[in-house]
């Protein structure tokens, strides 16, 4: 049930990516949609369950865009990797904290899929770029992961699906 | 449990490096099929933020007419409704009668196509076209509409392509001015599209004549781009203070952030290709294709 229930948030994310355009200031990042359903998975489900949603929600966003495959996932794996590693002994169930843990990992992935388009010359960034992208990243992280969160917490509870970390 | 562990890491680690290593053409396949299976949704929900627009567009008139005069509003929202469909289908119309035009003008065989979606993760300018290689479509293809060029195709699947923008730095463009047939490149400005202008122009001599208002068009070197497409015009020339080249920066002709349809270039290979692709597509049926054509 977990895992349908992550694929139907990876389907519904794909979708939203698809339809919102890139936010216009701060370097143009992308509203994190699918990073935000592998955030939820690492902080809420078995590591399994955020490993594999982290690879299809790479795949999907790869496909999505001219990056090549592996790209995006290896991001989502890093980012979702280190919330995971600090859920325990600091994620809470506070708007307040998601937004942190938001911000942090939204950051956090942008900046490895810059190093490694960069690093493969697929995009010609300079750090000032870079730097300008991520904290755009971060504030959108920020914004929209206290709402993805709850919307998903909230259609979990009226499933009646309990925690399973 | 420690080694369960690191099992599992390295598993992960390899799994993200076959992921990365895998050879093109799987990894073309693997995107292909993904970008195929998802292109009708991104179609329909196209279609209906389109619909959704009209409509929003449709009641703001209706509450513009209620404080007009509450007594006459449903006559007029009625008459201006139907005068709203009847300018729509003029300008549906002309847009066809244009596109059609522009077909039977142009010189390239063509494949019409519609824009189904935009790069959403920000890294890149691009748009997505509803053509793929079964109807004839081909990486590296210049894509145009009748105000002018708008970048090349660089990830084609069956039934969609990726068109990399002129306002995207890496789509550089051979090009040259029109009136004085001075040379340079063109390459984007990463500018959002719809923000101008969209590129600039490099390695223009020093010594060359530029003006503002100049056209610029694709020079045809290097094979990619067919020779003497409108690229653009000249905003503003800027004068290196050392150097042996000047810079001009470009708008587009083509305005890259509103594109509902466009045209890619096709050669008669990659028109036979999408025949064998597809088999029960006749010949020349390819709508915008200039089959029945000499070369």
């Amino acid at each position: 049930m977990t895992l349908l229930m992550l694929l139907f948030w990876l389907i519904a994310g794909g979708t939203l990516q698809m339809l919102v355009p890139a936010w216009r200031h701060m370097g143009q990042p992308a509203f994190p949609f699918l990073l935000g359903v592998v955030l939820y998975a690492a902080v809420n489900k078995k590591a399994r369950y955020f490993v594999l949603t982290a690879l299809l929600a790479g795949v999907l966003e790869d496909s999505l865009s001219l990056a090549p495959l592996g790209y995006s996932a290896c991001a989502f794996l890093f980012a979702g990797g280190i919330a995971l590693l600090l859920r325990r002994d600091f994620f809470a169930d506070k708007a307040r904290i998601v937004m942190v843990f938001g911000a942090a990992g939204s950051a956090t992935a942008t900046g490895v899929m810059a190093l490694l388009l960069r690093m493969n010359g697929l995009v010609d960034l300079s750090r000032g770029d870079i730097g300008r992208r991520m904290a755009g990243a971060g504030i959108l992280g920020a914004v929209l992961m206290p709402i993805l969160f709850g919307l998903m917490r909230g259609l979990e509870r009226r499933l009646g699906l309990g925690e399973d970390s | 449990m420690k080694d369960r562990r690191w099992i599992a890491l390295c598993t992960i680690a390899l799994i993200v490096l076959a992921m990365m290593n895998l050879p093109d053409s799987a990894s073309r396949r693997v995107k292909g099929a993904v970008r195929d299976g998802i292109s009708p949704l991104q179609a329909a929900l196209r279609g209906g933020v389109r619909e959704l627009r009209e409509i929003l567009r449709y009641i703001r008139g209706i509450g513009d007419l209620a404080l007009e005069n509450r007594a006459l509003s449903e006559e007029i929202v009625y008459l201006r409704g139907e005068m709203r469909m009847a300018r729509e289908l003029e300008r549906d119309n002309q847009m066809l009668r244009d596109l059609l035009g522009f077909v039977k003008r142009s010189p390239h065989r063509l494949i019409s196509c519609e824009v189904i979606g935009r790069d959403s993760t920000g890294w890149w300018q691009t748009v997505r076209l509803d053509r793929g290689a079964a109807s004839g479509v081909a990486e590296g293809r210049a894509v145009i509409t009748p105000a002018g060029l708008i970048g090349r195709t660089v990830a084609v699947s069956s039934h969609t392509a990726d068109v990399l923008l002129l306002s995207d730095p890496a789509c550089r463009v051979s090009v040259r001015l029109a009136r004085s047939g001075v040379f340079g490149v063109v390459a984007g400005l990463g500018a959002k599209p719809g923000e101008q202008p969209a590129c600039r122009m490099d390695y223009i001599s020093r010594a060359a004549d530029v003006q503002e208002g100049d056209e610029v068009v694709t020079a045809g070197m290097g094979g990619l781009f067919p020779k003497g497409l409108l690229v653009g015009q000249v905003r503003r020339v800027v004068p290196h203070e050392e150097g042996l080249y000047q810079t001009a920066w470009i708008d587009s002709a083509a305005r890259l952030g509103e594109l509902e349809y466009a045209f890619v270039t096709a050669t008669m290979d990659d028109l036979a290709g999408a025949r064998i692709m597809a088999p029960d597509i006749p010949p020349g049926d390819e709508s915008g294709s200039r089959e029945g054509e000499e070369p």
